[in-house]
This record gives C-alpha cells, structure tokens and sequence, in this order.
C-alpha cells in the first residue's frame, strides 16, 4: 500500500504571473509526455501515488489555490468572485502554453476544471473528474458545512470510507518536530479557510445550467461510500454533460484515488491514453 | 465606575444529560427539548429580571446577540431591549441599555441595526451602549452562511456603513464588496449624536488594534475563568499605550458571573448546581471546532492559537468541568457578600476595569433566586465597589467617561 517515503512528488515548480500581477500562482510540475493539469481539493495540493503514477505518462502541473502556497497566504484576497477564480486559472494555463491539455480534478478541483471547460470549451481535450463538487440536490446535499466544523479528529472518516489505510494515515500526520507543528496545522486551516471562500456554505456556483457548453469527453469517477459529496451527485454530471462516462467504485470514501488508487490510475489512463 | 447587570436567554429546563446528548448551537433538536409553556415563561422571567435590576440601580442592563442556540435564545436582542426601554422609560429609569450587541461579521442587513439601534435610543431617550461584536465563528458561518474568510472583512465594510448611515446628514450611495445601496438615508437617526460603541473581543491583537483605533470599550466576557485569561488586559493596556490611546479605566468593560447569597456556604449550595448546569450545558456544549471553522481566523492568529491556547483558559474542558474548576478558575464567582465584593474589587484593581458587567442569571436558574442575586448585588455589593473604586484613585484622576450614553439634549 501506499505510503509518504515512496511518493516521489513534483520535481519543479513555475510561478507565473496572473490576475494583473496581483497573484503569483505557484504550479508544481513533474514528469515528461503531454500536458496533464491537475486542480487539487479544497484541503490543498497533496501529492500522491495517484499523481506520481500519472506522470509517468504525462507532465503533470498542478497549480495550487490562491491563498494555499505557503508564504503567500493573502493572494486569496485579491480574488473577489468566483469568476473571477476561472478567470485567473485559466490565464495561468494560457502562459503555461497548455491549451489542449488534459485536465483531472478532485472535489473543489473538479468543480474548477469543469468550470473552465464550460466557459473555455476549446480549453481541454479531455476532462477527468474525481468525485467533483459544484453540485446541490436536496436529497443528496453535500456535508462541506459539516466537514469543515467538524473536530480535526473526525475529518479521516468524512474523506475516507476506511481511514485506517496507510496512505490515509499519512496525509494526516503532522510534522514530528513540535515547533513545527503550529505552522503546519495553521497552513493546513487556512489552506482550508481559502478554499471555503467559494465552498461555504457549499459549492453551488451554478454549475449545473453550464454542463450542457462541456465539449470535451468526460470521465466522472466516484466512491460509492462517498460521505462529503454524495454519489448520487454523479448521475446530475452524467445528465448534464453531453459526452461523459461514469464509473462507481464500492468500499470507497471521497479520496477515491487514494482508497482505489489502482483502479483509479487505471480507468484515468484508458481514458486519456 | 458603571455597573451593568447583565444577562442571557438559556432554556431553563434542559435535562440532565444534556450535555452528553447534545450540542448548545446549530443541531440542538427544539421540538425534543422544549415545553412551548416553559419556553414563553423564560422569555417573561427574562425581562422581569432585566427590569428588576434597573428598579434596584444598576447602571444599565445588557445582553448579547446568538441565532440557533439554546444557551442565548437572542437572535435579535433589540427585540428585548426595544421592550425594556418602554419599561424603563415608562418607569422614569436612567438605566443605561447595553446591546453588546449586534454581530456584524454575521450581519447581511446592517442599515436594520442601524435603524433599530436609533429607534431603541428614540424610545429610550438616549439610553443606548451600541454593542457591535464580529461575531462567533458558528454564528457568522454555520447559522448565517457566511464563508468563514469573509466574517472580518464584512464586519470591517459593515461598521462603517453602519457609522455612515447614523451620522450623514445628505443621502449617500454605498458601493461594497457586501452592501449596495443607491440611496442611504436612515430614519429615524440615534437621539445622541455619537452612541457609544462598546465591542466585544476574546483577545485577540488584530481586535483590540481594531478597537483602540476606532477609540471604542474593549468588553470582554470572563467566562473562560479570568484567573487564566488575565494576561489579556496587559496585553490591552500595553496595545492602547503603543497605540497612542490614554489609560482611561473606562475603554474597558469586563463581564464576571456573580451568584452572592448571606455566607459562602449558602451561595455554593443554592448556586452551585445552576452555574455548573450553565457552564456545562451551554458555552461548554459548544463544539470548539466550531468557534474557529477555518477561514474565520488570520493564518498566523492559528498559529498562535496552536502554539498557546491559553487565552481560551478552561474553555476546552467546559463541557465536563466540576464546579470546583469553575469557580476556581473564578468563570463565575460564587460566596457572600465579602466574598463576591473582595474578589471583583481585585479584578477591578488588577485590570483596570471602568465598566464592570455583572453576569446575574446561570443556565436554569429560577427566577426568585435569580432576583435575590439582582437585589443583594444592588444593595449589598455594588456600594462596596463603588466605595473601593473611589479608594483606587480613579475618581481623582478625573478621568471622562467618553463611552457612556448622554440621554437626551439638555
């Protein structure tokens, strides 16, 4: 299983320059091949088995969230609307020249990508959604709400339907020096806080009226188990986006590609191969 | 020094277990909990004590702000204060009214407080402490759906519409981030020309800057046990020297829970199962998760709060803590007279207290101990303070009470 020590992680990082200078996005970048971007979850840009695998094939980037680069902590700031946060991606993957790339995102991230493709529809040439957010319905509302008050304790088993596995265990582990632990709980919070600029109360921008303008061919894969964004929210993806392929993985929570990471690889690789 | 009598709206009848079951915001299950009879009585109790203390002297009365919380069922505490100022107005009472008071991070209708806080000082003649407070995490974010991030620059837009609003003389057009207006022109306007503004802060240094530079009362609510709290009014008084601001006794006001009786014996047995019901049932059934949900505080304001929690004192162990904790950490100060009186004149001495708010009702206290409480601190306590507060010096220091209210145009 999965692990911290064998993750091999990004290789280098590029800063570009968006938002009329106001925003230094940091991407993460590793490995070789096409152009893969990935949009990572409200929780922040962790780096695993699941993306070390992808770039094998590909070049992976990752740009991370305005707000949830460490050091840089304001940048959320300078975004007031949530347009405005599509605008800025998508200035960011035009400097980086990756018009045509792949696109893959989880939950918040997959509400973003899904966000560019409709309002950029020439932006992707395929679309992978992990258990994205962005959509409501009464019966299956998603528990952002309840995740993000909820004791840090209790976060494992919202995310994850088994949150003893390994790979679990360490994305929630802190730092072993002590003196670092105030700083990485404050940056793992804030990351948080950030995201929930536009996931508070929960993510609901509208989304679903813009399926329909999504071009490009979509893959939407989901835990059965999922206890933040319900997996009936996959049927109001397939319904909406006209070109799109479901898959359901049982025994699984939130973080699918973690908690399935050999079928997850598998099916995003036969889908963009 | 002003003495205020102070009080939340609890449900007096919570069974035992109630804070093993459950939490005292957001998910509390009304129907399962609450005798709709027993509900309307406590509303009534509520304001037949907060006008016995302005018939026993008191220099004002006061109360907060929580929407879906059974611990201070006020979610719009100018509805109450709206009532008492008829009654005391009615009465011919002086009686300072403190709405400590309308959380503005949460506020998505500021001009209507604005517009209810000058028609509460219309009533009352110009009886008005303008409470504005941020507001709890769980309030702003859970009840109201505020993102968290948003609850401080909100506030921040919304005080300032707020000041506007009461003082412009021409209509004005607001374009924020969270309000737009064509047309701002409330009426009617506030009776005193610049209300006192009194905001509530747990400590917080962005805060208390933010306090000090608007020149308005730092209120703090002791209720996490002002024996571990207590550096927080260094912290006050060394912020407002750095910040240009006079040591003025009177730029902070300091709520205490009091419950006095004849001898100390008598106060612990006929107080002590009711504060450790308030203690446990109300702030301490709140998640503490949900005091910070991420966003609400600055990334380093975590930091620091990782690093020390201490200004959060005995908040953490709330929920189960025994009596003995509570009254040891003196988050409510229970005894005689002597007692009560010896220990707030320390606090009063050691903080530099110019307002002193006096928490009189504990969770399901009755009403008739809940008025003896009132009736004893009036006559017995408060000329004690009033006579040691002479004996500190304050008085011959002259200084002005800039924050209390001035009534009606002479």
């Amino acid at each position: 299983m999965s692990n911290t020590a064998s993750i091999r992680g990004p290789e280098r990082d590029e800063i570009v320059s968006v938002w009329n200078d106001q925003i230094k996005m940091r991407v993460r970048i590793a490995g070789t091949g096409p152009a893969l971007v990935y949009f990572h979850p409200a929780a922040g840009l962790y780096w695993d088995e699941y993306l070390d695998g992808l770039a094998q094939d590909f070049t992976v980037y990752a740009p991370e969230f305005p707000g949830a680069t460490p050091g840089d902590p304001y940048a959320i700031y300078k975004v007031d609307e949530y347009s405005d946060l599509v605008l800025i991606y998508e200035e960011a993957l035009r400097k980086l020249g990756l018009k045509g790339a792949i696109a893959v995102g989880q939950s918040m991230g997959g509400m973003i990508a899904c966000d560019l493709a409709a309002v950029f529809p020439d932006l992707f040439s395929k679309l992978v959604c992990l258990a994205p957010s962005g959509m409501w319905r009464d019966d299956a509302p998603p528990a952002i709400a309840q995740l993000y008050a909820s004791a840090p304790e209790k976060i494992p088993g919202f995310v994850f339907h088994d949150p003893s596995i390994p790979a679990a265990q360490a994305m929630f582990s802190l730092p072993e020096d002590p003196e670092e632990i105030p700083a990485a709980v404050a940056q793992n919070v804030w990351t948080l806080g950030c995201a929930g600029k536009f996931m508070w109360p929960f993510p609901e921008h509208g989304l679903r009226g813009r399926l329909h303008r999504i071009t490009a061919p979509t893959l939407v894969l989901w835990g059965k188990n999922d206890r933040l964004m319900p997996v009936a929210l996959a049927e109001e993806f397939n319904a909406g986006i006209g070109n799109c392929q479901v898959r359901l993985y049982d025994n699984c929570g939130h973080i699918l590609q973690m908690e399935k990471l050999d079928q997850a690889l598998a099916d995003t690789r036969a889908f963009i191969a | 020094m002003k003495i205020l009598s102070f009080q939340q709206l609890p449900y007096r009848h919570m069974p035992a277990d109630f804070a093993s079951k459950y939490d005292s915001i957001v998910t509390t299950p009304y129907f399962d909990l609450v005798d709709p009879k027993l509900m309307h009585q406590d509303h009534v109790h509520f304001l037949d004590e907060m006008l016995h203390a302005a018939r026993c002297g008191f220099d004002g009365i006061g109360t907060t702000e929580h929407g879906q919380s059974s611990y201070d069922i006020l979610p719009n505490p100018n509805l109450q204060m709206a009532a008492l100022a008829y009654a005391t107005q009615s009465e011919g009472l002086n009686t300072a009214l403190a709405c400590l008071g309308r959380a503005l991070g949460k506020s998505k209708e500021p001009l209507r407080i604005a517009e209810e806080y000058s028609a509460i000082d219309q009533i009352s003649g110009g009886r008005l402490i303008a409470g504005f407070p941020i507001s709890l995490s769980f309030d702003a974010n859970q009840n109201q759906g505020v993102p968290p991030i948003d609850t401080r620059p909100r506030f921040a837009e919304n005080i300032m519409l707020i000041d506007k609003a009461l003082k412009e003389k021409e209509p004005f057009a607001w374009n924020g981030r969270f309000n737009k207006h064509a047309q701002v022109n409330i009426w009617p306007r506030p009776v005193q020309p610049s209300m006192p503004v009194w905001s509530p802060a747990v400590g917080n240094p962005a805060t208390l800057a933010g306090i000090l530079d608007r020149d308005q009362v730092m209120l703090y609510f002791s209720w996490f046990g002002p024996k571990l709290t207590g550096r927080i009014f260094q912290r006050y008084w060394d912020m407002a020297e750095e910040r240009g601001r006079d040591r003025n006794p009177y730029r902070l006001a300091f709520l205490q829970c009091v419950a006095v009786a004849e001898t100390d014996e008598e106060a612990h047995r006929e107080y002590g199962p009711y504060v450790k019901a308030a203690f446990n049932t109300g702030l301490g059934s709140i998640p503490m998760s949900s005091l910070g949900i991420p966003g609400y505080m600055d990334i380093n304001g975590v930091a620091a709060v990782a690093k020390d929690p201490g200004d959060f004192g005995m908040f953490p162990i709330m929920r189960t803590a025994s009596y003995e904790q509570i009254v040891d950490a003196q988050a409510c100060i229970v005894g005689s007279v002597d007692t009560v009186s010896q220990q707030l004149i320390e606090l009063v001495k050691q903080n530099r207290i110019g307002n002193l708010i006096l928490m009189v009702q504990h969770g399901p206290m009755p009403t008739e101990l809940t008025k003896k409480n009132i009736s004893l601190l009036a006559e017995k306590v408060m000329p004690r303070l009033r006579k040691a507060w002479l004996e500190m010096g304050h008085a011959d220091e002259n200084w002005e009470h800039k924050w209390w209210p001035t009534g009606l145009p002479k």
